[in-house]
């Protein structure tokens, strides 16, 4: 069943609900580039509740749209994204099927390509934009979203009458339920965009979000080759290693999937060792859900230390390896 | 010799706090080509104070200051509190004619400069913020290369003339450069115009801005309106070490703080933060601030000498304004420095303004400059309270007196059914039990009487 | 051949303060250039320069946004020109209606082959402007850009992508997002500060531009101050680092941390 958007979203809205008993009408739209990584989105799709469908559009490769079509969701649309183009290039048959069917949420990962895509659903659709939801409740006119705001200083409740669009946490891969869904291919003119080289990363992918225990590397670590005094650490401890913005970029010492902050990783893990961070609000913002923090940094004046469990104010090169030589 | 360089502007003022935004301010409502360098990002991004302008000569340079520029309360209340480690003993004096004519003002210069530069901008400055001067230039003086020397360098002094500043790789010329770049003030030293500075002429403070609901500030402090108090405090605010704290209160926030004497500092290996955070949780002053957040937090070298600081302020193709200058005075009940930068501001702009009329700039050419502040009501001020520093530098003033009054006034509030005594034989008393001896009463007596 | 830096001008949420009512103070905040900005106009004044582009900087917010100073401190890194919209009603705006407004800009301007933004603000870090942006242009965006050249029609774009990065050619008009590490920006001199008080600034009316109207309505029904957990604020003596070791590691056990 489609209901062409043409007049916009009210009009749409009025024909949801004279069709109401038919179902079929597109609750959440996820959109998804080229790697499948939506566990996170289905979930708050499903917790939505409402009597429409949970549907996906696919802009990466058919193995991708595979993957989503046996994750639980009831619909999954591919768009057929050329050999040799990113999943970006795909955008306008992404906002099309979108726009076609149009939602009460457009719900997107956090990944360069994934954004892209939301924002062309989005524009699409007129739909307002949050980035920070902390819960989505959908009522029968509005959806309301409690969104963390200018680095999570602040929540605030927004009521959207209209479709919104949410970058949320991608999640993980969602695991196979049931037999699946048929995928519905669609086209449309692709952006003249093609990959003329993918050079692989010279470091390993982490998911810092499955680590129990995390140590973040800031400033204070003086050279590169020290990581190696953090890496025994990390090797006793059982932890993953991090690192705040500037380290992952701009230093170049570890991958940008490493650096936790406001426009990187959040995590929640068991343990957070800050070594050599300064504890900028940036940086903080991406730990506040850890279960304990301990600092270390030879400034007493840090800022991260009014932010920690445990605090140890010293050189961190001497505490470090103090305290590889105790866990082991 | 080179033919020298047509200058890029008549003048450069260096930092964009008040003395050199009014310079600058004034110089272009003469028509003069002015460019105004500030460090920070943004104008008052670097700039401290303790948060009171004596208000009534920047109104003489912008008639409607109090109304336009944004000023947080007008003070109609000054207290002077002597605070022991479980008493107080204050003079507390209110006054409404404090406020009709306005003459202090409680400011936060996070709003003030810009505002400030605002002002420079409409009056034809060319504002730049986001830049460092890496150093003066200068050239042979006047003497040396008179030769070849445009008119207004015809005098006859020697050595080096300032002719510009440069930041990277840029130069900028300029007939006079003004240094307005605060206590720790580069240019001055950089052109060889001031010495390091003696530390028991320097101290270091520490200040945070507390917000708290505008009408919690009214209840707490007795205040209506835009009315607001002003509070000196002496004694265990800061543990013995030669200084006092401060409470000023804005429009929906406190400024609190604490300036202490350097040297007095190092002497008694103290850390001016625990100082701040001693005064801050002391039983007398944390009910003010009960409830309230940290907005801001920040600390500044203060220049305290008085009279004494203020060495060279005119050189050839250079003047120094301000807390560069060292134009701060503490007379105990006031602690005065940016009516002081507004003054030398105006007397600055006055003195460079009739050096450019006569194409000398010249340190002969510039003395106007000095001569104009000189007979300003704040260099009269600088003149009158030249004692009191010194004064100040007494240890008793922090600690002895004012336990000794709290004795005092126990004797005669403490009713503990004995039967009471004459308040001068509680006194007599009360002097004994402390270390202060009657000549210090006298002397100290006495020196206040000259000092303040 | 016109290219288009697009830039925000704002404040760093460090220096703002949040109440008890989560209402967020700025007024002691600096507004400035956004941090990641002056990355985007670098990268985009060496393409503009290979290709003898023009370079036009864009900003949309506010009043304040186009004051003399802000206009300067964007022109000073090597813009051609601005065009500004400040409205006050743009005070809060969200990242679609910034995006719509900085697309109607770029319509207004004309003959635009491409658009480079910084990848993500200071303030919000929403990361969303420039696909929204590139949404309301129907042209592709590529965030996480890391350099740009070759020709508008045909731009080669090397950016980061998870496990990597990639190279890519885009044949027509395009909204590139810059990382923060793409290049590191030059600090404008002195004699950069006052060319860029020559240098042509164009205020725009809101209301004279073709924004669409949104189809969301959003409005703001409550703020809080997010709980944070409590932290111990356990201050360890490290005058014997080995002791402190020890003393951290039997610590964490007890919690549960290891």
């Amino acid at each position: 069943m489609r209901c062409d958007w043409v007049h916009g979203y009210w009009v749409h809205w009025q024909w949801v609900r004279c069709e109401k008993g038919f179902g079929m009408s597109v609750n959440a739209w996820i959109v998804v580039g080229d790697q499948p990584a939506i566990g996170n989105l289905i979930t708050v799709a499903r917790s939505l509740g409402g009597d429409g469908t949970i549907a996906a559009v696919v802009a990466g490769p058919r193995a991708v749209a595979e993957t989503v079509a046996a994750s639980g969701v009831d619909r999954v649309v591919w768009c057929g994204t050329p050999d040799g183009s990113p999943a970006e290039a795909s955008a306008p048959a992404v906002a099309e099927a979108v726009a076609a069917d149009p939602p009460r949420v457009v719900l997107g990962g956090r990944n360069p390509g994934d954004r892209v895509l939301l924002g062309a659903a989005a524009a699409a659709l007129h739909a307002a934009v949050l980035t920070g939801a902390r819960s989505v409740t959908v009522g029968a006119d509005t959806v309301t979203v409690v969104n963390a705001v200018y680095g999570d200083i602040s929540d605030e409740t927004v009521e959207i009458s209209g479709p919104v669009a949410l970058l949320l946490d991608g999640g993980s891969v969602p695991a196979a339920s049931g037999a699946g869904v048929p995928i519905e291919e669609v086209t449309a003119t692709p952006y003249g965009v093609k990959v003329l080289e993918t050079i692989p990363s010279e470091f390993e992918e982490v998911d810092l979000n499955a680590a129990q225990r995390v140590i973040g590397v800031g400033r204070g670590l003086k050279a590169k080759e020290d990581l190696s005094l953090i890496e025994a650490l990390a090797a006793a401890l059982k932890a993953e290693i991090a690192c705040s913005r500037p380290v992952a970029e701009g230093l170049n010492w570890m991958g940008k999937d490493r650096y936790i902050g406001s426009s990187g990783a959040r995590i929640s893990p068991q343990l957070y060792l800050a070594v050599g961070i300064s504890g900028q609000l940036q940086h903080m913002v991406g730990v506040t859900g850890a279960e304990t923090i301990v600092a270390i940094n030879s400034d007493p004046n840090a800022a991260v230390f009014a932010q920690t469990d445990y605090g140890l104010v010293g050189d961190l090169y001497e505490l470090v390896a103090e305290i590889t030589s105790v866990l082991k | 010799m080179p033919e020298v360089a047509e200058p890029d502007f008549d003048v450069i003022v260096v930092g964009a706090g008040i003395a050199g935004c009014v310079t600058a301010y004034q110089l272009a409502q003469q028509g003069r080509e002015v460019l105004l360098i500030e460090r920070g990002e943004a104008p008052g991004s670097k700039n401290l104070s303790g948060g009171v302008l004596y208000s009534r000569g920047i109104q003489e340079v912008f008639p409607g200051f109090l109304d336009e520029a944004p000023v947080e309360r007008r003070i109609t209340r000054n207290c002077v509190t002597f605070l022991n480690a479980t008493s107080s003993v204050g003079l507390d004096y209110q006054d409404a004619r404090l406020a009709d004519p306005v003459n202090a003002v409680t400011v936060l210069r996070a709003r003030l400069d810009p505002w400030l530069a605002g002002k420079c901008e409409e009056a034809g400055v060319t504002v730049m913020p986001g830049v460092r001067v890496d150093r003066v230039l200068t050239e042979d003086g006047p003497a040396a290369n008179a030769a070849g020397a445009a008119p207004w360098h015809a005098n006859g002094t020697t050595g080096r003339r300032v002719v510009g500043v440069q930041a990277g790789d840029d130069e900028l010329r300029a007939r006079v450069v003004v240094a307005a770049d605060g206590v720790n003030s580069f240019l001055a030293r950089d052109a060889g115009l001031r010495p390091k500075d003696p530390l028991n002429h320097l101290a270091v403070g520490v200040k945070s801005v507390v917000s708290l609901p505008r009408e919690t500030i009214e209840a707490r402090f007795n205040l209506t309106g835009d009315e607001g108090t002003a509070i000196a405090v002496v004694g265990d605010c800061t543990e013995g070490v030669g200084g006092g704290g401060f409470l000023y209160t804005n429009t929906d926030s406190v400024s609190v703080g604490v300036v202490v004497r350097l040297d007095d500092l190092t002497a008694q290996q103290k850390v001016v933060t625990d100082i701040f955070d001693h005064f801050l949780a002391h039983r007398f002053i944390a009910p003010y601030l009960e409830g309230g957040e940290l907005a801001e937090y920040g600390c500044h070298l203060v220049a305290e000498g008085g009279l004494k600081m203020i060495g060279e302020i005119v050189m050839d193709g250079m003047v120094v304004v301000g807390d560069a200058a060292g134009l701060t005075l503490n007379t105990g009940l006031t602690v005065r420095g940016m009516d002081l930068a507004v003054a030398s501001a105006v007397a600055a702009a006055g003195g460079i303004g009739a050096a450019l009329e006569n194409k000398d700039t010249s340190k002969a050419g510039l003395t106007g400059y000095r001569e104009r502040f000189f007979a300003s009501y704040a260099g009269q001020d600088m003149k009158t309270y030249a004692k009191a520093p010194a004064f100040l530098e007494h240890e008793r003033m922090y600690k002895q007196y004012g336990e000794l009054f709290a004795d005092v006034l126990y004797g005669a509030f403490s009713l503990d059914t004995r039967p009471r005594r004459h308040l001068l034989s509680v006194a007599r008393r009360a002097l004994a039990h402390s270390p202060l001896k009657m000549r210090h009463l006298v002397s100290d007596g006495i020196a206040g009487g000259r000092a303040l | 051949m016109k290219i288009v830096v697009a830039y925000k001008w704002t404040s760093d949420p460090e220096e703002a303060t949040v109440g008890a009512d989560g209402v967020v103070n700025w007024s002691r905040a600096r507004p400035g250039i956004s941090t990641y900005d002056p990355v985007a106009i670098e990268v985009a004044r060496g393409l503009a320069a290979a290709t003898s582009a023009e370079l036009i900087g864009v900003t949309v917010g506010a009043k304040g946004v186009g004051t003399p100073l802000a206009a300067k401190a964007a022109l000073s890194r090597g813009l051609d020109r601005a065009v500004i919209v400040e409205d006050d009603s743009l005070k809060g705006a969200g990242q679609a209606e910034l995006a719509a407004v900085v697309a109607a800009v770029v319509r207004r301007i004309g003959d635009v082959d491409l658009v480079i933004t910084g990848d993500s603000s200071v303030d919000v870090a929403a990361k969303m402007v420039p696909t929204v942006l590139a949404g309301e242009l129907g042209w592709p965006a590529v965030a996480e850009v890391t350099d740009v050249t070759g020709q508008p029609g045909a731009l080669r774009v090397g950016r980061a992508v998870p496990g990597g990065a990639q190279v890519l050619e885009i044949s027509g008009p395009a909204v590139l997002a810059t990382s923060a590490d793409a290049t590191t920006p030059h600090v404008p001199g002195m004699k950069d500060l006052l060319a860029a008080g020559k240098k042509p600034v164009e205020h725009v009316d809101l209301a004279a531009l073709d924004v669409p109207a949104s189809s969301a309505v959003m409005t703001i029904t409550g703020r809080a101050r997010p709980a944070r957990k409590e932290r111990k604020h356990q201050l360890l003596d490290t005058s014997d680092p080995a002791e402190a070791a020890a003393e951290l590691v039997k610590a964490l056990r007890e919690v549960g941390a290891l």
